[in-house]
């Protein structure tokens, strides 16, 4: 069984929506799901760091304000539900503007309620786990165009192959106790410096 | 009394079909509830009228009938159903026409609707007290067998989880489609056999239920020693197996039949009169008669059949049923219910072993049981020499 489903009475919920029929039947829901479960309205200022997942009424409120909020309490942003009450264009655009991971539309219905929590957390976790994996290859790719350039700076000042010029930025970097990436950015400033003395 | 209205109301269980042995027992205890509440003079004066129909086991038939009698008999309350898969038929159209609906039947759970009042347990108040037992007097290897639905495959989910956390082992998983026949379990039963497991967890329901408990004493398997373990298998469905083939196994359920209690006993004497015999009265059964009284009670109360305000008088409210007091969850809609275990013993009744002190809130929506909650250890019952 997926930690999403194990996981799901750990979660601190906020429901961001008026005390009226659907907010009353949100809570109710939650409650019966067994969620830790808040309620604010009107969209507050910030939002406090403990909550994992908010639900968020977008009808007629300032997609800014809603950006804000969710934005408000620093780190990773939570997982966001939106509440809608008019399935029209321009307030599922306002749902992708403001980045949520689910909707649920109103009245809201107890069934659905799980299945949309469940469904906003894996794409949640997901998205984060996306994000880290491409700051991580970015990061990757940079480094390697890095010792690619020291090494070629090696071939061309020591006659030497690929293999060894690689040879000599790893000899360097155990011996110095350090990383390749840090011996081939020595190697690029050094060549750099280098060279501006020779043009100057 | 004739001269003013009855208050009328609809009723869906299959008197014929796969699942009419259990349907008719929840019937009669709907019929026989409507009895005891006409004879004490109806509610408000006027009698409880029932209008029944028979879906005869077919699960397109319950949402179609339901239709019906919300439609072209203008009922706004509705009693019935044992499968899920006839309550998901049922579910939109009372939501739609916001009739309200008693089901009196034990589920998987996770659901919810305002329009339905849970009468049977869910597996918190059952699955979890059976699972400490089993691991306690027979031991940590359980194989599973069940009918191939949603109710089985969820609560195997359940029981698994709960006999992981307490050190159980699942050693074998089937489940069987509704036209298996005791021929059809024979394989089954003779490697449950060659593999001697602890005891054997059933979720085969209906008819399919007695030709396993049968298949599995044809194969030598003896209940007395790995007992086949059940939330769902009854006095009905034991009676039919035999006490032969019976013997040893064990249910979890709110109610059975040897209870003995003033309420129990009143219940079982007039259902006697009416219907001729106890044979077939159930935890279902039981389920059934209990929402019927707390619905007319609801009715007293309120005065009119709107659905709405009934369900807000339902809300809370108590009965002293056959099983012992039961309420209903204010929260949730389901219904607070007693946990007892019983064994067969060689006459083909059901023993109770152990009990829980008090009814278990029912939580629909519990992923993870946990199996050393202290609410869910079971009692010891002193037995009494009859």
């Amino acid at each position: 069984m997926s930690d999403f489903i194990q996981d799901l009475r750990d979660l601190n919920t906020l429901v961001v929506h008026q005390r009226d029929r659907s907010g009353d039947d949100l809570l109710q829901q939650v409650n019966r799901i067994g969620c830790n479960c808040e309620n604010a309205w009107p969209i507050p200022v910030t939002l406090q760091k403990k909550f994992d997942l908010v639900f968020i009424d977008v009808t007629d409120q300032p997609v800014d304000r809603i950006k804000s909020f969710l934005n408000s309490a620093g780190g990773e942003p939570p997982t966001v539900i939106a509440l809608i009450g008019y399935e029209n264009p321009s307030t599922l655009e306002s749902i992708f503007e403001i980045g949520a991971h689910a909707m649920l539309t109103k009245p809201v219905r107890a069934t659905g309620v799980l299945g949309s929590m469940l469904m906003a957390r894996r794409y949640w976790a997901e998205q984060l786990r996306f994000r880290k994996d491409l700051a991580k290859m970015r990061d990757r790719v940079v480094n390697l165009q890095k010792i690619n350039d020291a090494k070629f700076i090696l071939m061309r000042h020591h006659g030497i192959d690929d293999q060894e010029a690689y040879g000599v930025i790893r000899k360097q970097a155990m011996s110095k106790r350090t990383t390749t990436l840090e011996i081939a950015q020595s190697i690029i400033n050094a060549d750099g410096i280098l060279r501006n003395i020779g043009n100057s | 009394m004739s001269i003013q209205e009855s208050w009328k109301i609809g009723v869906l269980f299959s008197t014929s079909g796969v699942t009419s042995i259990i349907e008719q027992s929840q019937l009669n205890g709907t019929l026989l509830a409507i009895d005891e509440i006409n004879a004490a003079g109806g509610v408000r004066g006027r009698s409880i009228e029932p209008i029944s129909y028979n879906p005869d086991s077919v699960v397109s038939c319950y949402g179609e009938m339901a239709e019906r009698l919300i439609v072209d008999d203008k009922i706004t309350a509705l009693f019935g159903c044992y499968m899920s898969s006839s309550r998901k038929e049922v579910l939109p159209v009372v939501e739609r026409r916001n009739a309200l609906f008693f089901y009196p039947t034990l589920y998987e759970g996770f659901e919810y609707s305002p329009n339905v009042i849970y009468g049977g347990a869910t597996p918190n108040q059952n699955s979890v007290p059976l699972a400490n037992y089993l691991m306690g007097a027979f031991g940590k290897r359980i194989f599973f067998v069940g009918s191939d639905y949603i109710y089985p495959r969820e609560s195997n989910r359940v029981m698994r989880n709960v006999l992981r956390q307490g050190g159980g082992e699942v050693i074998g998983e089937r489940y069987y489609g509704f036209d298996v026949d005791e021929e059809g379990f024979a394989e089954v039963a003779r490697e449950i056999v060659e593999m001697k497991p602890d005891a054997i967890f059933s979720t085969v329901v209906g008819q399919m239920c007695i030709d396993f408990y049968r298949a599995y004493h044809a194969a030598g398997g003896d209940g007395r020693i790995c007992p086949i373990a059940s939330l769902t298998t009854n006095e009905a469905e034991i009676a039919a197996i035999g006490p032969e083939a019976a013997v040893g196994h064990i249910t979890a359920a709110p109610y059975f039949r040897n209870i003995s209690s003033p309420a129990n006993r009143k219940f079982l004497k007039a259902y006697n009169a009416k219907f001729g015999s106890v044979r077939d009265v159930t935890s279902c059964c039981e389920a059934a008669y209990s929402q019927m009284h707390l619905f007319a009670t609801a009715l007293e109360e309120v005065g009119e059949m709107d659905a709405d305000r009934l369900h807000e008088a339902l809300l809370g409210a108590t009965f002293d049923a056959p099983q012992g007091q039961i309420k209903i969850d204010p929260d949730n809609n389901h219904t607070y219910l007693q946990s007892r275990i019983a064994r067969v013993d060689e006459q083909g009744e059901f023993i109770i072993e152990n009990k829980l002190r008090r009814a278990i809130k029912p939580d629909p929506y519990l992923v993870y049981p946990k199996i050393h909650d202290w609410n869910f250890r079971t009692q010891k019952v002193k037995q009494f020499p009859v």
